[in-house]
């Protein structure tokens, strides 16, 4: 193939193809999922057109200057704000959560496009050659950003979704030049989070180490004992989120345990799924033909159990080839935070990856058993307009950035 | 902090191995899933949506020993129950429709509650027509309720068999445990009669249809076309030793009356006819058989549920007379010219046992002829008890024959031991044996004993254990496979066995003969009355017999409940069913109703 290097020079062909191609599988595999489906049946025509928008979309994103996405980032972050609260008060609530939002007729999910907010809000305050991330105070600030928006979401309350913001920022800062004390500062309430999921001798000996690594660190006392007292408090806020998480909720981290154990309760879509996946084999069951997917053994199997779809039909082949398209797009994504032309790009870019790398390991994670069942979807594969705009618009972002990487803005 | 902070090459090596090591546990993963326990996979795929149904074989046919059907099958539906999608809302109005009490359905899926819940389960058998047309036109209301095409045993061939056949149920929790390969609950199994006892050769193989379902376990299609169906395997058909025209007259003539009769071929053991009566509807049990039935049936005087061809005990009275004649012959305790004087009974210290006549001075033939109880209890004396016993058993008293249906009762011949234990030792006198000499008192036998007992006498102290069945049509390869059953020898000589017999023919055939009212020019019969004392009230009437007398190809022994004296009432049934087996067949004869039978009596 003759490989246009003008084109090439102007639009990262990787990205776009690789992308094009999971939109493509994506379509193939919602019309499999749907196709005879009783409820479900309009679904693929609403992607197909989604698809079409977020197209022009991701053009429309590749011909703004290269400013405009540092200019709108602090609005569009208090916009995003605004939506996730606005949401809490009037948004419907679908399986437990109230996450959804209707302007016009149009449904979509404050959640989604907040990403955007965030993204951009946190690149350019990272950016501010001003700031020291190492510093504690600017750290706390910085850790607030992000804050905000994972409490609102975390009061809808959406886990899969606090979680990716959660790594947005956390890759992000980490991205931005943190020192090992500031790492171990924001990691340590994840440590104490986990460990309190086993219980409370877990959760004091998590304490017990976090003081042994304050000594260590030779940090001085003040500082020492607030990043204690943060991480008290962690755990206390911990079992206060476990009270307002909705039941389903839990019982979906609780199943991942041992998924076996009640097969047709919480367990069963991540057990099916499994079945759907290992039963496809080496070459699949042919397009159309997998029996657990025409009969419906997944529920709502066009959103996160998309994967299984493929699993199924296209058995290892398309699965790895899948996983491969998405490999070639995250290495291309890290490939370009070298090729960036200032900082805002690279650490956005990163963000992006960030973003599209979490969603890829929960959900392909969910559908081979070894992530809980945390409802994500596959980026670009799934049904889903509000994730599928979203995250074309970040592409676009990412090719505005690499058309620009020669300019110092 | 230099501006390298940003993108430092080893923070971009460090998400760079995140990526890959995410990639290559999800790699390994898909190998393990999709390439190495892809089978396991598969087959969960498989059970998850493929049902299989089971369609029940149908039995195989029982025929007569000439290939006359005697009980077949027929079409009947079964209505299923799937408990996954019963909605019980319906109940009430099913259990009308259907006919069965309230509570019904209810009681059924209680019954299937330890099973799996999405199975189709048996909730009536033999359904009619009215019952499935309703399941038709309701069928979009009805979920969970279907219905299958089945078969259920047809006896409308003429013969009733209640005790040969039997019937069959549905199999109890134990059994199940213990056959869980071949049989599910809610099958039904040989429960009693040669349905029991050829369980394995009449059930067949279940066949297998698989449905594809979908997640709620709704058929959806048939699954692969129907190419990986399993037909059923019909059941083997049994030929049994029945002659259809011989038990039709049995039948016939046990209509109204209670009682028992065995026929048989004496050189083969093959059971030719076999009635125990009153006799019960077995198309009452082709189905679910309901309670009312049961009931009925279980609390009848006549006992019909009772089979008294096996399990019955009657004492054999002046039947067993030549056992003590054969045990005096083969002992040399007497020879057959010495006369006893009989002045109408005996004494026997102070005691006077009976005669039935005063009958003077009779030899061996004449006091079997007449019956001659005098002879007998003076015979018995001489014989002893231990030779009584030694005789009794070498004929197959006392122990169970080993015929192919079961239960089956063993009878009672005393000994020095039974009387020890019974009465105590030395508290009992020789006046017991004066009893048994006349095939009295303690002494018991079962009609199937009595029957092999005359058979070893017409074909010269030999014969097989008494069976119902000849063989089998095997129904994967259509051959004949014919069951070979052990002989049956006395070792007594056929010097005594001729004196027997001629004995018995005199019975028959002299003029003071106690049954010489059947004696026909045709066929010449053998015989011997009895008449069993019933302390419950009237005497049983017994007749044991064989024709022809020179090549005996029927025995029969036959006992009619109280009615009395042997020669009167079971001597003519008897010589009807001789006359049938052996006669032309002509139709008239066989056409034998029980109005005209009481006027024979």
């Amino acid at each position: 193939m003759k490989i246009d290097y003008k084109l090439q020079d102007k639009f990262d062909l990787v990205i776009f193809l690789s992308v094009a191609i999971l939109l493509g599988i994506g379509i193939v595999a919602i019309y499999s999922a749907t196709y005879n489906h009783p409820t479900a049946k309009g679904n693929f025509n609403k992607q197909l057109i989604f698809t079409v928008v977020s197209i022009l979309l991701l053009f429309l994103l590749y011909f703004l200057p290269a400013r405009s996405f540092r200019v709108v980032a602090l609005p569009s972050y208090i916009i995003s704000i605004i939506l996730l609260v606005v949401v809490l008060f009037l948004g419907k609530t679908v399986y437990g959560a109230k996450s959804w939002m209707s302007i016009g007729g149009v449904g979509f999910q404050p959640s989604e496009f907040a990403k955007i907010g965030l993204i951009f809000f946190l690149s350019h305050w990272l950016t501010d050659s001003k700031r020291d991330i190492n510093n504690l105070k600017e750290l706390f600030y910085t850790v607030s950003i992000s804050f905000f928006p994972i409490l609102l979401i975390l009061l809808e309350p959406d886990m899969g979704t606090a979680i990716v913001y959660s790594a947005i920022s956390l890759v992000m800062i980490f991205w931005s030049g943190i020192n090992l004390f500031g790492l171990f500062v924001v990691l340590s309430p994840g440590i104490i989070l986990f460990a309190s999921l086993f219980g409370t001798i877990p959760f004091i000996v998590a304490l017990l180490l976090i003081i042994v690594a304050l000594l260590l660190f030779k940090q001085d006392l003040f500082i020492s004992g607030s990043v204690f007292v943060m991480n008290l408090a962690t755990g206390f806020i911990f079992e206060f989120i476990l009270k307002i998480l909705q039941p389903h909720q839990v019982k979906r981290i609780l199943s991942f345990v041992d998924p076996t154990a009640d097969p047709l309760g919480s367990g069963y879509n991540a057990l099916q799924a499994k079945v759907a996946m290992g039963s496809g084999g080496l070459f699949g069951k042919g397009f159309l033909e997998g029996n657990q997917t025409q009969l419906r053994f997944i529920p709502e199997q066009w959103t996160d159990f998309i994967y299984c779809v493929i699993g199924e039909e296209f058995g290892f082949m398309g699965s790895i080839f899948l996983i491969a398209i998405f490999l070639i797009l995250f290495l291309r994504l890290l490939n370009l935070t070298s090729l960036a032309g200032d900082r805002f790009g690279r650490i956005t870019i990163i963000g992006i990856l960030t973003l599209f790398f979490t969603h890829f390991s929960i959900n392909i994670g969910m559908n081979l058993g070894i992530t809980p069942v945390i409802g994500l979807p596959l980026p670009f594969v799934s049904y889903g307009g509000s994730s599928l705009l979203t995250n074309m618009f970040l592409v676009g972002v990412v090719l505005n950035i690499y058309k620009n990487r020669k300019h110092h803005v | 902090m230099s501006a390298d902070y940003f993108g430092s090459a080893l923070r971009r090596r460090i998400i760079f191995f995140i990526i890959i090591g995410m990639v290559a546990v999800q790699t390994m993963q898909l190998i393990n899933m999709q390439l190495l326990e892809s089978n396991k996979y598969e087959v969960k795929s498989h059970d998850n949506s493929i049902k299989s149904f089971t369609i029940n074989a149908p039995r195989g046919i029982i025929f007569d020993r000439n290939i006359e059907i005697l009980v077949g099958n027929k079409a009947s539906f079964t209505i299923l129950l799937t408990p996954s999608e019963y909605d019980r809302e319906n109940s009430k109005i099913l259990e009308t429709v259907l006919g069965v009490e309230l509570g019904y359905i209810d009681k059924i899926l209680k019954k299937y509650k330890k099973f799996s819940k999405y199975k189709p389960r048996t909730l009536l058998s033999g359904a009619d027509y009215r019952m499935i047309s309703w399941i038709e036109e309701n069928q979009q209301k009805l979920s969970g309720i279907s219905y299958q095409v089945d078969t259920q045993r047809d006896y409308s061939f003429g013969i009733i068999g209640s005790h040969i056949f039997g019937y069959t149920k549905e199999i109890g929790r134990e059994a199940l445990k213990k056959k869980k390969e071949t049989y599910s609950i809610g099958d039904n199994v040989g429960f009693i009669g040669l349905e029991k006892s050829y369980e394995t050769l009449l059930r067949g193989e279940k066949g297998k249809e698989y449905f594809v379902a979908n997640s709620r376990q709704k058929i959806v299609k048939r699954y692969n076309e129907g190419e990986n169906d399993i037909p059923p395997i019909k059941g083997n058909d049994i030929i049994t030793t029945i002659d259809y025209k011989t038990q039709k007259m049995a039948e016939e003539l046990f209509t109204n009356i209670k009682g028992s009769v065995v026929a048989i071929e004496p050189a083969t053991g093959e059971i030719l006819a076999y009635v125990s009566a009153p006799q019960y509807d077995l198309s009452s049990f082709a189905d679910v058989t309901s309670n009312l039935v049961w009931d009925s049936l279980r609390f009848d005087e006549g006992k019909p549920l009772f089979n008294r061809g096996t399990i019955s005990m009657y004492p054999p009275g002046s039947t067993y007379k030549m056992i003590i004649a054969i045990a005096a012959l083969e002992e040399g305790v007497i020879s057959t010219s010495k006369k006893v004087n009989c002045n109408g009974g005996f004494y026997f210290g102070n005691r006077f046992f009976k005669c039935t006549h005063y009958h003077g001075k009779v030899d061996m033939k004449e006091a079997i002829e007449q019956s001659c109880n005098t002879y007998f209890y003076k015979l018995i004396l001489k014989v002893g008890l231990q030779n009584f016993h030694k005789y009794s058993t070498m004929f197959g008293f006392g122990e169970r024959t080993g015929i192919d249906i079961s239960p089956e009762s063993k009878g009672n011949v005393p000994s020095k031991e039974y009387y020890d234990r019974v009465y105590g030792k030395g508290k009992w006198t020789d006046g017991y044996l004066l009893n048994i000499g006349i095939g009295q008192g303690e002494l018991v036998t079962t009609p199937i004993q009595l029957v092999q007992y005359t058979s070893l006498m017409a074909n010269w102290g030999e014969t097989k254990i008494p069976h119902f069945v000849k063989g089998y049509i095997d129904s994967n390869t259509n051959e004949f496979v014919s069951l070979k059953y052990d002989s049956v020898k006395i070792n007594v000589s056929n010097n005594t066995l001729k004196i027997i017999r001629d004995a018995m023919l005199d019975v028959v055939n002299s003029k003071d003969g106690t049954a010489r009212n059947i004696r026909m020019k045709e066929i010449s019969i053998s015989g011997k009355t009895g008449t069993a004392q019933n302390p419950h009230g009237e005497d049983h009437s017994i007749f044991i017999a064989f024709a022809p007398f020179d090549n005996p190809k029927i025995a029969v022994a036959a006992i009619v409940e109280n009615v009395g004296y042997g020669s009167t009432y079971a001597a003519p049934i008897a010589q009807k069913i001789i006359k049938a087996y052996l006669g032309s067949g002509d139709k008239s004869e066989i056409e034998f109703t029980n109005s005209n039978l009481k006027e024979v009596f």
